[in-house]
C-alpha cells in the first residue's frame, strides 16, 4: 500500500521507538555481541570471531536449517488446510452453534504445546490410552516428521482460523455481492473478490504459524529427536544447556533463525504491498450471513472432527493422566483419584503462588504488548516516519528469537556490571521476556486490520480539529479493537504458559505455572504436572471469555 | 480505552514490584529434586534465621545461567547433579575452600577441599513388572530378544551420570554392549524423566541406566516399577555442594553447608530416596555398601567426552 498517511504523530512515534528499543533491540544487540565476542558474559571483548570458522564447517548447521524450514512450511500449510474451510464457513455462513465452536477452537491456544505433545505421546505410544481403549497404537506415525507436523498444526491452526474468519467478516460479503450483481458466479466472486481481500489475514497468520513452528521447542525435542529430525531450536537449547555451555555458538545458530524469520516477513510484506486492501472506507457495514442449507451437516461434521482432534483428545489425555493415581495403573476405575488436584488446592510445592504469579505476568504482558503493538503498527502503517522500516523490522524480530535466546540476551543485557538499576532478578525480567517474545502477535494482527482502514477516516477527524492522539483513540483504536483484543488474549494465554525463557530468567525463589509443571515432570510426578496443566487450561480459557463478554456488553468488541 | 489500559497496566506492575523484591540473605542454585531443596531451605531458615532464595533447574540450565551471569554473579551456594561441575569450577578457581565440621562422616571419595556431596544417586535398570518381560539382572540382558524395541536410554549428552555410565561400561565391556542394544531396537530418549515416562505407561519395559531416586519415590507412591542394580557394577553420581568465591555472604553459605550435612539435613536427603552423603545416616533404600560401584578416572574420561559421545551417537544414529 502506498503510504499517504498523516504526518505529525510524533508522540506516538517516540513511544513506539522507545518501547521497541527496550523490549526488542537491547536483548537482540546483546545476542549479536555475544556472537561476535565469545567472552562477553565475563564482561570481556577478547578474541572476537575466533569461534566462527569451526561453526560454518559444521554441516549440521545447514542440515538443521533445512529441517527447520521444512518443518515450518509443513506446519503452516497443514494449519491453513485445517483452518481455511472452517474460517470460510464461520465468516460467510450461519454455522449452527458458531459461538460454541469458537470457544472449543480457542482451547488449543490454551494448551501448552509441550503438554499437548506429552498428551499425544501418552495417547498414541504402545500401551498408551488409544491402545488401552481400542487395542492399537500409532507410535510409528507420531515419532516422524508427519506426526510432528500433525501435532504442531493442531496446536497452531486456531491462529489462522480466528485471523482469517475475522478478516473475511470485515471484508463482508458485500463486495462479493457487488460482484454477483455484475454477473459473476458465486465461485468467481469468491475467488476474485473475497479471497484476494482476505489475503492479509491469511498470510499474516500463516507467517505467525511458520514462525511459531520454527521456534517451538517442546514438540521437536520430544518427537523429533526420536525421529532423528534435528532442528535449530533443539540444537540451540543443547548448546545453552549442555556443559560446557556454548553461548557464542548458540547465538550464531539463533542468528540463522532470525534470517529465516526475516525472509518469511519479507514475503509477507511483498504480498501486502502489491495492492490496496482498504475495505473500510465509510460507514459501518451490515454483515449479512447466509444460511448453509444442505451443507449444514458436512460443515458440522468438519467442525466436530477438527475440534475432537485439536481440543477433546488432548484434554482427555491430560485429564486422564491428572486423575490417575499412578501412571502404570492406566485407565482403570480403581486407579481414579483426585489426589493430584487436592495437592494443588493444598498449595503443595507452591502451586497456588505459581498460578497467581503467572496470571499477573500474563495480564501485564498482554496490556503492555497490546499498547506497544498497536502504537508500533500504527506508526509503521499510517505515518511517514523515516525510520518506520526499522521499527517494522524490530516488531518482527522476536518471532525469530527462540525463548531460550531471548532469555540469554536479557541476562547478558540486564546483568551487565555497573547498571544503577536493573530488572534482573525481579519479576520484571520475566515481563520483559514475555513482551519481547509475544510482541509480534498484536503487531501482526493490528497491522492486518490497519491495512484495511482507509486514511480518509482519520484525515476527516484531523480536519475537524482532532489531535493525532485523539484521532487514534477515537477512530483507529475502535476499528482495530477486535483484532487487538484477540491478539492480547493470545498474548495472555501464551505468556501464562511460556516455559523455556521462564526456566532461565525466573528470579530466584519465584515459580511460574510452566516452571511448576516442568519441575513435577522432572521429578516423575507427571500426574501432578498434568493436573496443574488442566487447571491452567480451564482458567486461561474462562478468563478471556468473561472478559469478552464484559467488553461486548460495553460495546468494545464487535459480535 | 488507552488510558484505562495504561492505568491498569501500571497498577499491576506496581503490585508485582512490591511482591517480588524481598531481599535474600543467601541464594542457592540447585539441581532437582525441587522438594528437597525447598525443605532444606526452610529448615535452614528455621535453624539460623537467615533467608534463602532458591533457583532450581537441571544442572545444564543452572550452568547456562551462571555462565550468562558470570560478569555479575548472584549465586552463593551451588548444588549440582554432576561431580564434574565441582572439578571444573575448582579448576577455574571459582570455589571457596571449606570443610564443614559435619563432613567428618562423609567418605573421602565424596568430598574435596572445595566441594562436598549433599547426597548420592546411583544408576540402575528401571523395569516395569507389568510389561510382560522377564526381570532383567544385568546390563547385557536388555540386548536380548525379549526386550526387542522395549528399552530406553537416557541421552548421555544431556545427563552427566548417563555419560559416566556409558564411559564406565564401555571401558569394562567395550562398545559391543551398545551395538547390541541398538540392534535390539533400544532408543535414546532425552533426559532422565523423558526416558522413564514411557516405562511407567508400559510403552517400554525398561530404562537402561536411569537415575534411581525418581523411580524409588515413584514406587513408594504405588507406581509399578523396580530398580535393579546389576551385580557387575554401576556408577554413582554424587551431588556436589559448593560455595562460590564471589559470594558476599560466605559465613551464611558455610552455615548452609553445615545444615545440609547435619542429622536433620541428611534425613531430608534420605527422605527423597537419595543416598545420604554421611555414611552414618540411615536410609530406606540400597546404600553405597550394597552396590558394586564402578570407578572411573574422571580426568581421562572427561577429556575424551567429545569422542565418546561421537562414538555413542554413531552407534545409535546409524540406520535411523
Amino acid at each position: 500500500m502506498k503510504s499517504n498517511g498523516i504526518s505529525g504523530a510524533s508522540p506516538m512515534t517516540w513511544l513506539a521507538t522507545a518501547g521497541l528499543i527496550v523490549v526488542v533491540a537491547v536483548p537482540f544487540v546483546f545476542i549479536i555481541l555475544q556472537g561476535i565476542f565469545p567472552q562477553l558474559g565475563r564482561g570481556s571483548l577478547a578474541a572476537p570471531l575466533t569461534h566462527l570458522p569451526g561453526l560454518f564447517d559444521d554441516t549440521r548447521l545447514w542440515r538443521m536449517g533445512g529441517n527447520t524450514v521444512l518443518l515450518g512450511l509443513s506446519v503452516a500449510i497443514l494449519a491453513a488446510l485445517f483452518a481455511i474451510p472452517l474460517a470460510l464457513a464461520r465468516a460467510l455462513f450461519k454455522v449452527p452453534f458458531a459461538l460454541f465452536w469458537d470457544v472449543a477452537l480457542l482451547v488449543p491456544f490454551m494448551i501448552p504445546p509441550y503438554i499437548a505433545t506429552l498428551g499425544w505421546i501418552m495417547t498414541l505410544q504402545p500401551r498408551g490410552y488409544l491402545q488401552q481403549l481400542v487395542g492399537f497404537n500409532l507410535s510409528g506415525f507420531l515419532f516422524s516428521l508427519g506426526g510432528m507436523t500433525f501435532v504442531m498444526a493442531l496446536n497452531t491452526f486456531p491462529l489462522v482460523y480466528f485471523a482469517l474468519s475475522r478478516t473475511i467478516e470485515a471484508v463482508g460479503s458485500r463486495y462479493a455481492d457487488v460482484g454477483r450483481v455484475f454477473g459473476a458466479s458465486p465461485w468467481k466472486s469468491f475467488w476474485r473478490i473475497t479471497l484476494p481481500l482476505s489475503t492479509p489475514g491469511l498470510v499474516a497468520s500463516m507467517l505467525l504459524v511458520f514462525s511459531a513452528a520454527i521456534e517451538e521447542y517442546g514438540t521437536p525435542a520430544a518427537l523429533g529427536r526420536r525421529a532423528g529430525f534435528d532442528v535449530l531450536v533443539t540444537e540451540i537449547d543443547l548448546r545453552v544447556s549442555d556443559w560446557p555451555v556454548d553461548l557464542p555458538g548458540a547465538s550464531i545458530f539463533s542468528l540463522l533463525l532470525v534470517l529465516l524469520s526475516l525472509a518469511a516477513f519479507l514475503v509477507q510484506r511483498w504480498i501486502l504491498n502489491r495492492r490496496s486492501y482498504v475495505t473500510t472506507g465509510s460507514k459501518p457495514q451490515h454483515k449479512e450471513k447466509r444460511p448453509l442449507g444442505k451443507f449444514s451437516l458436512p460443515v458440522l461434521v468438519l467442525f466436530a472432527i477438527v475440534t475432537f482432534l485439536a481440543t477433546v483428545l488432548p484434554l482427555f489425555a491430560i485429564l486422564s493422566t491428572a486423575l490417575s493415581k499412578t501412571i502404570s495403573g492406566g485407565l482403570a476405575w480403581n486407579n481414579l483419584g483426585l489426589s493430584n488436584f487436592s495437592s494443588i488446592s493444598g498449595n503443595s510445592a507452591g502451586a497456588l503462588k505459581a498460578l497467581s504469579n503467572s496470571f499477573l505476568l500474563g495480564i501485564s504482558a498482554s496490556l503492555l504488548t497490546g499498547l506497544l503493538g498497536a502504537v508500533s503498527a500504527y506508526v509503521v502503517v499510517k505515518t511517514r516516519f523515516r525510520g518506520r522500516n526499522i521499527l517494522d523490522t524490530m516488531t518482527v524480530l522476536p518471532n525469530a528469537l527462540p525463548g531460550v535466546v531471548v532469555a540469554v540476551g536479557l541476562i547478558l543485557a540486564w546483568n551487565f556490571p555497573g547498571l544503577p538499576i536493573t530488572p534482573y532478578n525481579t519479576p520484571f525480567i520475566l515481563l520483559l521476556a514475555y513482551c519481547c517474545i509475544l510482541l509480534p502477535q498484536p503487531v501482526r494482527y493490528t497491522t492486518a486490520a490497519l491495512h484495511q482502514i482507509g486514511d480518509n477516516l482519520e484525515a476527516a477527524a484531523r480536519v475537524c480539529g482532532a489531535s493525532a492522539f485523539v484521532a487514534f483513540r477515537r477512530i483507529i483504536l475502535p476499528l482495530i479493537a477486535p483484532s487487538l483484543v484477540t491478539s492480547m488474549l493470545l498474548v495472555f494465554a501464551v505468556a501464562t504458559r511460556e516455559l523455556v525463557a521462564s526456566l532461565l530468567v525466573a528470579p530466584v525463589g519465584m515459580q511460574t505455572i510452566s516452571v511448576f509443571i516442568w519441575r513435577q515432570f522432572e521429578q516423575g510426578s507427571i500426574g501432578l504436572g498434568m493436573a496443574m496443566a488442566f487447571v491452567t487450561i480451564i482458567l486461561t480459557t474462562l478468563l478471556p471469555l468473561c472478559l469478552i463478554a464484559l467488553l461486548r456488553r460495553g460495546g468494545m468488541v464487535a459480535e | 480505552m488507552t488510558k484505562s489500559f495504561l492505568g491498569a497496566g501500571l497498577a499491576v506492575i506496581a503490585s508485582m514490584f512490591a511482591a517480588g523484591t524481598a531481599h535474600a540473605d543467601i541464594t542457592v542454585y540447585s539441581a532437582g529434586p525441587g522438594s528437597l531443596i525447598e525443605k532444606m531451605a526452610a529448615g535452614y531458615t528455621a535453624k539460623t534465621g537467615h533467608k534463602v532464595e532458591v533457583f532450581q533447574a537441571t544442572t545444564g540450565k543452572i550452568m547456562a545461567r551462571i555462565e550468562a551471569e558470570a560478569a555479575n554473579p548472584v549465586v552463593d551456594v551451588l548444588i549440582s547433579a554432576s561431580w564434574d561441575t565441582a572439578t571444573d569450577f575448582a579448576g577455574r578457581g571459582w570455589l571457596v575452600s571449606y570443610t564443614s565440621p559435619n563432613a567428618e562422616k562423609v567418605p573421602a571419595a565424596l568430598k574435596t577441599e572445595t566441594a562436598v556431596a549433599q547426597g548420592v544417586s546411583a544408576l540402575g535398570i528401571v523395569w516395569n513388572p507389568n510389561s510382560g518381560t522377564p526381570k532383567p539382572a544385568e546390563w547385557e540382558d536388555l540386548a536380548k530378544p525379549e526386550y526387542k524395541d522395549l528399552v530406553n536410554l537416557p541421552d548421555p549428552a544431556q545427563s552427566g551420570a548417563s555419560f559416566e555410565l556409558v564411559a564406565a561400561l564401555q571401558a569394562a565391556k567395550g562398545w559391543d554392549l551398545f551395538k547390541g542394544l541398538h540392534a535390539n531396537g533400544a532408543a535414546v530418549a532425552g533426559a532422565n524423566a523423558e526416558a522413564l515416562n514411557p516405562v511407567l505407561q508400559g510403552a517400554k519395559a525398561a530404562v537402561f541406566g536411569a537415575v534411581d531416586y525418581i523411580s524409588l519415590s515413584g514406587k513408594a507412591k504405588g507406581e509399578s516399577v523396580e530398580v535393579i542394580f546389576p551385580a557387575s557394577g554401576t556408577v554413582v553420581a554424587p551431588r556436589p555442594a559448593m560455595i562460590l568465591k564471589w559470594s558476599k555472604q560466605q559465613d551464611e553459605a558455610k552455615q548452609f553447608i553445615d545444615y545440609m550435612l547435619s542429622d536433620e539435613g541428611q534425613k531430608l536427603v534420605a527422605d527423597t530416596y537419595l543416598m545420604p552423603a554421611r555414611s552414618d545416616v540411615k536410609a530406606n533404600r540400597p546404600l553405597m555398601s550394597d552396590l558394586k560401584v564402578m570407578t572411573i578416572d574422571s580426568a581421562s574420561v572427561y577429556s575424551k567426552r567429545k569422542e565418546t559421545l561421537a562414538e555413542f551417537n554413531g552407534i545409535f544414529k546409524a540406520g535411523q
